[in-house]
This record gives C-alpha cells, sequence and structure tokens, in this order.
C-alpha cells in the first residue's frame, strides 16, 4: 500500500472515480461537439490517473503500461481524429436534442441511483481499496448508453460509446485490479480500430448523406 | 492434431494478408480454391479427433472441446462454400466493373479476417480474448456490410457499428463480472478467465455476479445473434450486405453469438442451477419467433425476408435451450447447424438472383425455377428446410423442441406452433411467388466463370444439408454427447 493508511488511499481512488462520473455529466450538459471531445480526453486522463493511482497502490505494475495506452490512445489519437472529423464535416453544434438537457440530467442521476442498486449485493465481493468503483463503472456506462440514444449527430454518438468504453476499462481496472495484460492489450486494439473504422464510416456518410445527422438515415424502414 | 487446429485458425489470417497481394482474378481464385481446401482437412483432423473423445489443447490460449468443434464444423464448412460462392459472386460484380480490383483485393482480405476472427473466438481458452476476439469479427463485418456504399449499405452498417459495438460493450462488461467473481477464488490470474477453470470452480462462484454477468453478457452477445428485441440492425444488415457476406453473417455468427452465450450458460447454471437461465432464454426465444412471423408477412424484399427467417430460427434455438433438458439441447444444437446449412444456401441462390434481375423486390420476381433451374431450385429447397419441412434436419430439430415445449407446458406448446406455422406459410407462399410461374423479366446472366463457382457452392451446400437431414453423421452423433454433457444433460441419440 505504499505505506499510506487503507481509507486514505480507498478514498483517493474513489475521488478519481467520482471526477470520470463528473465528466460524464458535463458531456451531457455539452451541446458543443468539440468541447464534447475536449471532455471525453479529460476523462480518459482522470481514468489513466485512476489506473496509475491503483498500479501505484497494489504494486501490480502492468497496469502502469494500460494507464499509458489510455493516455496515447484515448487522450490524444482518438480526439485527434474526432476533431479530424468535426472540421472536416463543418458540424459544431447539436442543435436539436432528442431529450433536452435538464431532464437529460435527471435522468443520469436516476441511472446513477441504479447502478448503485444493482451493484448494491455483489459490491462487498470487491477489493477494500476500490469498493465503490463497480458502481460507478457501471453508472458511467448506462450514461454512455443514454447519450448515444439522446444525440443525434454521429459524433456525438461515438463518444457515448467512448465514454461506455471508458467505463468499462474503469470497471476492469478498479474493480477487478486490472485484467491479464494480453487482455487489456487486445481491449486497447479493438477500441483503435472501433475509433478508425467510426472515422471511415463518418467520412463515408458525410459523402453520400451530405450530413452526419443520424436521423435522415430513414432508407430502410419496414 | 495440435497442427491441424493451429492451421484451421491461421489459415484464414495467412489467406486474408495474401489476398492484398493478388494480381489477378486468377491468382485470387486460387489461393482462395486452396484456403478452402486447407480449412476443410484441417477442420476434419480436429473433428475426428474431438469426436474420438479427446479435448485438443495448445498452451494456454487455445482449447477445442466438443461444443469448439462443432462450432469449428461448421464454421470451417459453410466459410468453405461462402469463398468459393464469393469468388464467383465478387467476381462478376469486378467483371461488369461495379467493383475495382483494388476493392475486389480488399473485400477477400476482410472477408478472410472475418472468418479468422471467428474461428479464433470459437476456439480461445479464455472468456475475454473471446471477447476481443468476437469484437475483431464485429468490426471486420462493419466494413463488410458497408462495403457496397450506396446510402442504403451506409445506414445498415452505421445502424450496425452503433447497436453491435453497444451490445459488445455490456457483453465485456458482464465478462468482467465474471471475473470480478472467480478472482476470488482463482486469484489475480489467467486461470481466473479459462473456460476449463471456471467450469472447475463454478460453484464456488458468488451466485449474484454471476446472475448479473449472464444480463449482461445475454443483452450484449444477443444483439450479435439478433435475438428480440435488439435484432433492429440484422435485417437492415443483411438486406444490404453483399450476399457471401450475408451468408456468413447468417450461417456463422448468429451461431457464434449463441455459442458465447451457451458457454456464460453452462457456467451460470453449475452455480445458480438452471432455473434461473432457463426462462430467461425461453421467453426471449418466443418474443423473437413472434416478431419474426409478424415482419415475414409484410416483407418486399427478399434478403430481408431470409433475414427475419433467420431471426426466427435463433428464437427456435433459444427456445430449445430455454426449455433445456436433453430433448431441448440436443434440439437447440441441431437447430444451429442446420440452419447454418440452410440459411447459408438460402442466401447463395438470393444473391444470384440479385446478380441476374439487379433489384430485390419479391413482387417482381418470379420464374426462378424455369429461368435459372439451380438456383430457382435451391432457393426453393432451402426454403423448404427452413420453413421445417421434412425431410431436412431442421425438420427434425424443430419437432424436438416442440415436443420438449409441450412436456413444459402446453399453452407455450401452442402458442410456440401457432407462431411457427404463421412463419411457415409466409416464407413459403412469398418464396413459392418467386420460384414458379413464367418468368417475367429477363435480367443480366452471369458468366460461365462465375457460374462454376456459385454452382459448385450450392451443390455442396444442397448435399451437405440433404445429408444431414436423413442421416445422422457419424461424428456428429459423437460430438452431441460431450457437449450436451456440458449442460449438465446426457442424451442418448438413437
Amino acid at each position: 500500500m505504499g505505506g499510506m493508511r487503507p481509507d486514505i488511499a480507498s478514498q483517493m481512488v474513489d475521488l478519481c472515480s467520482a471526477l470520470l462520473l463528473l465528466t460524464c455529466f458535463a458531456i451531457i450538459a455539452q451541446r458543443r461537439l468539440s468541447a464534447c471531445v475536449d471532455l471525453f480526453a479529460l476523462q480518459s486522463v482522470f481514468l489513466a490517473g485512476t489506473a496509475a493511482l491503483v498500479a501505484f497502490l497494489t504494486g501490480i505494475h502492468h497496469i502502469y503500461i494500460a494507464a499509458l495506452l489510455t493516455v496515447i490512445i484515448k487522450v490524444v489519437i482518438i480526439p485527434r481524429i474526432l476533431k479530424k472529423v468535426i472540421e472536416r464535416l463543418n458540424v459544431t453544434r447539436e442543435l436539436v436534442l432528442n431529450v433536452n438537457i435538464p431532464p437529460s440530467l435527471l435522468i443520469c442521476g436516476a441511472l446513477v441511483i441504479l447502478a448503485f442498486s444493482i451493484t448494491q449485493p455483489i459490491i462487498s465481493l470487491g477489493f477494500l481499496l476500490t469498493k465503490d468503483s463497480l458502481a460507478i463503472a457501471l453508472a458511467i456506462v448506462l450514461i454512455g448508453f443514454f447519450t448515444m440514444i439522446a444525440r443525434k449527430k454521429a459524433v456525438t454518438q461515438v463518444v457515448g460509446f467512448l465514454v461506455i468504453e471508458n467505463g468499462l476499462f474503469l470497471a476492469a481496472t478498479a474493480a477487478a485490479y486490472g485484467m491479464p495484460l494480453i487482455v487489456e492489450l487486445g481491449v486497447f486494439f479493438d477500441v483503435l480500430v472501433a475509433g478508425l473504422i467510426i472515422g471511415i464510416y463518418t467520412h463515408r456518410l458525410q459523402d453520400t448523406f451530405d450530413s452526419v445527422d443520424t436521423s435522415k438515415l430513414t432508407e430502410l424502414k419496414e | 492434431m495440435d497442427v491441424a487446429l493451429i492451421g484451421l485458425i491461421a489459415m484464414p489470417l495467412i489467406a486474408g494478408l495474401l489476398s492484398l497481394a493478388m494480381r489477378t482474378r486468377r491468382s485470387m481464385e486460387r489461393l482462395q480454391c486452396a484456403h478452402a481446401a486447407v480449412l476443410l482437412v484441417a477442420m476434419s483432423v480436429v473433428v475426428m479427433n474431438v469426436a474420438e473423445g479427446s479435448v485438443i489443447t495448445i498452451g494456454i490460449l487455445l482449447r477445442a472441446d466438443a461444443l469448439s468443434a462443432f462450432l469449428d464444423l461448421m464454421l470451417a464448412f459453410v466459410g468453405a462454400t461462402s469463398l468459393l460462392y464469393a469468388l464467383g459472386y465478387m467476381g462478376e460484380e469486378s467483371t461488369r466493373g461495379h467493383v475495382l480490383h483494388r476493392r475486389y483485393r480488399r473485400f477477400f482480405c476482410l472477408f478472410n479476417l472475418y472468418l479468422f476472427a471467428m474461428l479464433l473466438a470459437a476456439n480461445v481458452d479464455n472468456i475475454a480474448l473471446m471477447w476481443i476476439a468476437i469484437e475483431g469479427s464485429t468490426l471486420s463485418a462493419a466494413l463488410l456490410i458497408g462495403f457496397e456504399r450506396t446510402k442504403a449499405a451506409l445506414e445498415a452498417g452505421w445502424k450496425y457499428i452503433i447497436l453491435s459495438f453497444v451490445g459488445i460493450a455490456l457483453a465485456l462488461f458482464g465478462t468482467v463480472l465474471v471475473y470480478y467473481a472467480s478472482e476470488h477464488v482463482l486469484g489475480v490470474s489467467m486461470e481466473a478467465l479459462r473456460w476449463e477453470d471456471l467450469y472447475r470452480v463454478a460453484a464456488e462462484l458468488n451466485p449474484t455476479a454471476l446472475k448479473l454477468a449472464f444480463v449482461f453478457v445475454l443483452v450484449g452477445y444477443g444483439t450479435k445473434a439478433g435475438v428480440a428485441p435488439m435484432h433492429t440492425w440484422l435485417p437492415d444488415a443483411h438486406g444490404e450486405a453483399p450476399a457471401p457476406v450475408s451468408a456468413m453473417l447468417s450461417g456463422l455468427m448468429l451461431n457464434l453469438a449463441l455459442y458465447a452465450v451457451l458457454r456464460f450458460k453452462s457456467i451460470v447454471d453449475r452455480a445458480v442451477g438452471a432455473d434461473f437461465t432457463e426462462p430467461i432464454l425461453l421467453g426471449l426465444g418466443l418474443l423473437s419467433v413472434a416478431i419474426a412471423a409478424i415482419f415475414l408477412m409484410v416483407q418486399r424484399d427478399y434478403k430481408r425476408l431470409f433475414a427475419y427467417s433467420s431471426i426466427e430460427h435463433v428464437g427456435i434455438a433459444l427456445v430449445g435451450f430455454g426449455i433445456g433438458g436433453p430433448v431441448g439441447v440436443f434440439g437447440g444444437l441441431f437447430h444451429m447447424f442446420n440452419h447454418a446449412l440452410a440459411k447459408s444456401t438460402a442466401f447463395y441462390a438470393a444473391g444470384m438472383v440479385m446478380l441476374r434481375r439487379g433489384h430485390k423486390t419479391i413482387e417482381r420476381v418470379t420464374g426462378l425455377v424455369r429461368q435459372m433451374p439451380l438456383v430457382g431450385g435451391s432457393m426453393l429447397l432451402a426454403t423448404l428446410a427452413l420453413a421445417g419441412m421434412p425431410p431436412f434436419g431442421l425438420f427434425v430439430s424443430e419437432v424436438l423442441i416442440v415436443t420438449g415445449a409441450y412436456g413444459r407446458g402446453q399453452w407455450m406448446a401452442y402458442v410456440f406452433l401457432g407462431l411457427l406455422a404463421v412463419a411457415f406459410a409466409t416464407l413459403l407462399s412469398q418464396v413459392f411467388r418467386m420460384a414458379l410461374g413464367e418468368p417475367m423479366e429477363e435480367g443480366v446472366p452471369v458468366t460461365d466463370r462465375t457460374r462454376r463457382f456459385t454452382a459448385s457452392a450450392l451443390v455442396i451446400n444442397l448435399t451437405a444439408m440433404v445429408y444431414s437431414g436423413t442421416h445422422m453423421p457419424g461424428f456428429l452423433h459423437d460430438l452431441f454427447l460431450p457437449m450436451t454433457r456440458l449442460f449438465g444433460v446426457t442424451v442418448e441419440i438413437p
């Protein structure tokens, strides 16, 4: 435990996880697309911080590698791809939302409560250090899910998907002290390729439909 | 036999990378034919060895037991015939100038990588690496679905990306939950992710964590399997993807996703008993059959028609697993196998109609049997099989599942039978309209070179379909016993 008192260490991990959750709310409350991407990058910084903290406190070294990869892929590469897409598409704001911002925030609050109540019975299983992280991780996954439903622009849907990924990563690192290294490398590879494919698709959507408003995808219906 | 398993998995990867270097259509044809032959040989060695009762393990990463070998059988067989078919289909597209040679090569690269990811997922001995492989198959499929770059294809691809990425993320959460439970027994280690060790300690795992994990895994992989109500991407993707891709999606990927669900079910059942998983599977299965039966009636596009029929058949297999017991489990597994054969045949035929007529509207297609005897005949036979007529294997499995359903509750069996009857009638009437009568349009006949490949794929698939309906091949019989044991039941197969 690096000479630190366990309760303080645990509270530090909780603080980092809570910051992750907070950025989710900021993303939900944000209309400007490039700000959403910045917030996602900020969230990934917190995620890397949490992972590094867990690695330091537990002495499991391979989590450092995961933290480093998070910085490279989720703080640098993917936000850069998304920024390029936004620039090229010339869209800056979500003008019409499926769900407006105030009700969105309320729904997300409810999702957090739901996540805590779902995970309550199994939280006692977890390590002392990272007890509450599983609930927070599930809350982040659910909020990411909601973002994908509540927003129309392809870019924000992608941010929602990436937020879900961050929640999953928090679950794996904080609640389960990291998956084996080969697994984490595989997951990172998949996330990176997914980011590239989504980039390719948004380009093609723009070329073909002159828009990335997914509510215009209405060709295929019963 | 280690070599065979490694060869089976590595061959599509190698062939996929080599495809990018093929300069002519002829060299691509040679490469892919060799690839298909290697797949079949390697698969036979693996299946024969496992059927004799051994489990092939290589290091800590690969493991082929009966269930994996069963998947290998379907993946390699349908994979090989769809490679043949794709040589014809994409070759024709390239001859007609719809697809440049650069994209023709890229198609085969993606197609082979897709097959590679699925074979890896079926044989990897680790729940998290399986997730990575399935995600890999999702990624390659996403590019294959939008391959034709029409508005509709892009829309279908986008829907597929959004839904299946979310689905697969939820499946990862379920996987992490299993790990969260198992590392308390096995420690923070690779063992806590291996199937074999999970089976060993399943009874000691925390039941609540496993229940929660199963729900996430079912929703996640269920999305990939096209289980209602997460099925909405499926008709679009199957309808808009090039026909060889539709055949792989329907015949193989749905089964692979079911395989993942079944693996988790077999662990969760050991920890909390089958009473938890069975009602959920039964409910979702019935819902899928019901939704498919309704939407089959209103279809005007023949590829979407077959897509909804896939949702129906996934539902039927789930009903089988939900009923459980020897009859249900055997019925469900046998159903998956026969559906893979029949549905890939149907999509091969549908693709040929598409090439000839250039559209997918059911009303404008008539007289297929007269105009294209092999294609029309195959479509008719595959539809008869899909509708559940004897002498095809789907008849056997459907009868078994209905019998099992009757044992579970009479009203349920009647509802299930009623839904099957609706699906039966609509599917047959729609396809009869296309197959019989006088052809209205002449269309553009395909070249002989194309026909050589597509016809052989159709004939091989038809032969296997008829054969497995009338006989139970010995090796398949030997695989079923250990497979059903995995689900805690033992079957005496006549």
